[in-house]
């Protein structure tokens, strides 16, 4: 995306992900200089941009285009490729401004008067400001502006230009919210990027973008918020893309399998997402996002376990609501690995376990069945793994029919042929909608995947080899890692003020900090007073206070301090 | 990324309460009631004090020598080869323990719960588990110790309180008796109970704060001795010291009593039982993890992953040794007494020649 470099750094922004990585972590070295803090704008157009550079030089769609303004001037437009219209640059900016002083009369000698000759006579746009201060510019550009300075003046043009081009931006089809956006990615990196960069306009998001895939070349962009991030986190991610050497790179998910920990585990190690807004809640925590030019999807890294039954929904509804529903996900969960497992060794091992009117209903239920009841639950649900697969490939119309084909008529014949018993139809189908509940569609299989061993296990030893599998099943959970991050954190190793967004979700305003597991950089989500506030109207007041506005309460010098 | 000393206090308080809890927590009230009658719960109180006093100067020691583990400094101290001895003696201690230990919940799940698994298939599938996750760093040990805990305390709570609603109080008077030869017999018995606090000392070089140590040793001792003390207190209160000391498993007996309400949850002691496997599990891998470490470290290996598939064989032909239960109570308990003394007359050397070079330790330091 560069057309033009005015500075030699500036031809680095295409590196390969190795070099990246060392110069990053060069520069996150400590004592290495920090960017020079930035005052007003420099007479000369190089410094001006070397400033720029400074702050805003790591973002990978960064364009300086340096040209000769009416022939005559060194000039250069400033502005975020991911962001504007270059359409518009080219026809309604470069276009009155390129050409030499014989095709624009009336051009002012002085450089001073430029500035207003090119804004009331020249280009075509229809906001904009100037600005004289240059720690004023780098904001501004990231929210769509391009800033055109001259060299020999102290002031530059800012011109609104942002079009964010969303065309077919659409509901993200895997992660469906009741409340909440509903707009995903599309395929376009760029557009991403912009989905990105219009929920989080901050001059603290970094985007790093280079090319991957000796043959695809498919540019993968690197997002992480500079001032919150772990270093280590950023250099880890980095590093480990920068050993990727393959042919090439089509989805999001080449890269999954590439950089997680550890590829022989069932459980993902790191979290895809379609949805913007999830991915810039996770970069506000620390996290780092991962976009690959053609995907729709985002990898997002660490991924721990607790993450893959939360959803959007949790957050962007009350607090109490958002608790229960997760606490609902997690039996889901539960039940999805365990009731079949737990089912077959209760009735064939341990049937005194179960109140004894239930247990003559099950085994009255049970009385034509032919088989012993580990058979019978793996027939039920490999059939019903194949209806789910079935279901999914098909186009929606049919998919439609076939469930209901597969799951009213087989089931119901299959229990009036002797095939399964009831009781039997009715775990599989609880099994069954509990793994749907499951939010993340590969969790979800990573559990489907580990009940077969689990009923294999209940057939064998029964209830003991439940626990036994249970243990091993967990044991697998607490050794695993992402990107450093023990997997089942914040559980273990505990730390107990991370739990406020594990099994319920506290209030907004009681997650003060930031998750500790990640390292940030800083960890302060909220400032001290404000939760004081809230905390005050509830708990003195019973939920009820006079002044709607207990802005006051801010004040310093605050008698409880938490 | 791997920082060094991750074991913070309290999770080394939970890797000894996990530990310490495990098999015994069924027989254990029997033991105290054929020890002191109605004064079991001050048997077994004198047991938790007993296991206090001997894990003191252990940790105390360990504390030290913040740096290193117990094997490696005693070799400074008592010199190579009386050093090796030791750590095979405890070797041998450690391995026995885990297969007794097996055997034990292997008779125990057979007879109460799973009638249907031989008993061997019982045993191997949970030292195999032992195997497999003995495999993993100190660490993770932990982190798998932290994680149980609260599955391992909070059904013996629950369980042990609801059953103490139909407790009689005269069964447990008296209260005091007058200590005799059979009293302080069954204090020592139940203070075998918690010779697996021993894992501390592949801990503390890891610690966050070694000093803590014997903090967090009786911190856990003293959690676990209370839960072991509620154990006794329901089983006797509930049953008489005379019935518990006819029952094998009085605690499995007085969960099965405790019922609440009418139909729903009729069979705590199922759960109980199954919840009882992660407190054996969490025991067991302690045992194997130590004896591992300890093989490995006497035949000089890199980690302790070739030593944990070397344990296996030999903890599992010790748990089919025994001819029937009352042959691994016997053994176990004369491993127990075998054992304490063998790690006091090896504590009494380390600390001997502690306090004689001590002072070119200083200097040395």
């Amino acid at each position: 995306m560069i057309f033009h470099t005015a500075l030699p750094k500036e031809a680095e922004t295409l590196q390969s992900w190795n070099e990246k990585y060392e110069s990053y972590l060069k520069k996150k070295q400590p004592g290495s200089p920090q960017a020079p803090g930035a005052g007003s704008l420099s007479r000369s157009l190089a410094d001006n941009l070397q400033q720029l550079q400074a702050v805003l030089g790591a973002n990978g769609d960064l364009v300086i285009r340096d040209f000769l303004l009416f022939g005559r001037h060194e000039a250069a437009i400033v502005f975020l490729s991911s962001l504007v219209n270059e359409e518009q640059i080219r026809e309604h900016i470069l276009k009155p401004l390129l050409p030499g002083p014989e095709n624009s009369p009336g051009v002012p000698e002085d450089p001073d008067h430029l500035i207003h000759y090119i804004w009331a006579k020249a280009v075509q746009v229809t906001q904009g400001n100037t600005e004289q201060k240059l720690d004023h510019l780098p904001p501004a550009i990231v929210k769509g502006s391009l800033a055109l300075l001259i060299n020999g003046v102290t002031e530059s043009l800012l011109l609104d230009i942002r079009q964010v081009d969303l065309r077919g931006v659409d509901q993200p089809q895997t992660e469906q919210v009741i409340r909440g956006p509903r707009e995903g990615y599309v395929e376009k990196l760029e557009n991403n990027l912009a989905l990105l960069r219009y929920r989080l306009q901050s001059t603290d998001l970094r985007i790093e973008i280079s090319p991957l895939g000796r043959r695809t070349q498919s540019r993968v962009a690197l997002c992480y918020l500079d001032s919150i991030a772990d270093p280590q986190l950023v250099a880890e991610a980095m590093r480990r893309i920068s050993i990727i050497d393959t042919d090439g790179i089509i989805d999001a998910g080449y890269i999954e399998q590439f950089i997680e920990d550890q590829p022989l585990s069932p459980f993902p190690q790191v979290q895809n997402t379609e949805r913007p807004d999830k991915t810039v809640a996770a970069l506000m925590e620390g996290r780092v996002a991962l976009l690959v030019d053609g995907s729709p999807f985002a990898l997002i890294v660490p991924a721990l376990f607790n993450q893959f039954f939360q959803t959007v929904d949790d957050y962007t509804e009350r607090f109490i609501m958002g608790s229960l529903i997760r606490i609902i996900r997690l039996i889901a969960l539960a039940s999805s690995l365990f009731f079949p497992a737990l089912y077959v060794s209760v009735i064939s091992f341990n049937p005194e376990l179960m109140p004894t009117d239930f247990a003559v209903a099950i085994s009255g239920g049970r009385a034509g069945v032919p088989f012993p009841a580990v058979l019978e639950v793996l027939i039920m649900e490999v059939s019903m793994e194949v209806l789910r697969e079935a279901t999914i490939r098909l186009p929606q119309m049919i998919g439609g029919a076939l469930s209901i084909v597969g799951v009213l008529v087989i089931g119901q014949a299959a229990v009036e042929a002797g095939l399964a018993s009831p009781i039997t139809v009715v775990i599989v189908a609880l099994t069954t909608i509990g793994s749907f509940a499951t939010p993340a569609y590969n969790a979800a299989i990573a559990l489907r995947m580990l009940r077969f061993p689990l009923i294999l296990l209940a057939g064998m030893f029964g209830l003991y080899g439940v626990m036994i599998g249970t243990i091993v099943i967990f044991n697998h959970l607490l050794f695993l890692e992402s990107f450093g991050v023990p997997y089942m954190s914040p559980f273990i190793p505990g730390k107990w003020r991370d739990w406020k967004d594990t099994l319920v979700r506290v209030p907004l305003w009681w997650m003060r900090r930031r998750p500790s597991f990640l390292h940030t950089t800083d960890s302060t989500r909220l400032p001290e007073a404000v939760p004081g506030v809230y905390e005050d109207q509830i708990l003195q007041q019973g939920g009820e206070t006079d002044d709607p506005y207990p802005s006051d309460h801010n004040a310093a010098g605050r008698s409880r301090n938490r | 990324m791997t920082p060094t000393r991750q074991i913070t206090t309290l999770r080394a308080a939970a890797v000894i309460g996990s530990t310490i809890i495990g098999v015994g927590i069924l027989s254990f009230p029997r033991y105290m009631a054929a020890a002191g009658g109605s004064s079991a719960p001050l048997v077994a109180f004198s047991g938790v004090v007993i296991s206090i006093v001997c894990f003191w100067p252990l940790a105390a020691l360990c504390r030290r020598f913040p740096r290193e583990s117990l094997f490696v400094f005693s070799r400074r101290l008592i010199g190579k080869p009386l050093s090796f001895i030791f750590a095979l003696l405890i070797l041998l201690i450690f391995v026995l323990l885990t297969g007794l230990t097996a055997r034990q919940f292997g008779d125990v799940a057979t007879t109460v719960l799973f009638k249907k698994t031989p008993i061997e298939a019982t045993v191997f599938l949970m030292l195999l588990l032992c195997q497999l996750s003995s495999r993993r760093n100190i660490v993770k040990f932990t982190y798998i110790h932290f994680f149980y805990l609260p599955l391992i305390i909070a059904p013996v709570l629950l369980i042990t309180l609801i059953s103490m609603r139909n407790m009689d109080l005269l069964n447990l008077q008296p209260i005091l008796v007058m200590p005799s030869a059979a009293f302080w017999k069954g204090a020592v018995k139940a203070s075998f109970l918690f010779q697996s606090s021993f894992i501390i000392v592949l801990l503390v070089p890891l610690m966050q704060k070694p000093k803590q140590a014997v903090r967090a040793g009786i911190l856990a001792i003293a959690v676990s001795g209370i839960i072991y003390l509620l154990i006794v207190v329901a089983a006797i209160g509930l049953f008489g010291s005379e019935e518990t000391k006819l029952l094998i498993y009085p605690t499995l007996e007085s969960a099965r009593s405790a019922a609440v309400g009418e139909g729903f949850l009729e069979r705590l002691d199922a759960i109980f039982i199954v919840l009882w496997v992660i407190s054996v599990y969490t025991t067991l891998y302690s045992t194997y993890y130590l004896a591992s470490c300890l093989l490995q470290h006497v035949f000089a290996f890199r980690d302790q992953r070739m030593s944990s598939t070397l344990i296996l064989p030999l903890t599992f032909i010790v748990a089919s040794l025994p001819a029937n239960v009352f042959k691994t109570y016997t053994w176990s308990l004369a491993l127990g007494l075998a054992s304490m003394i063998i790690l006091a007359v090896y504590l009494c050397l380390l600390w001997s020649m502690y306090l004689l070079r001590r002072p070119g330790k200083r200097g040395a330091a």
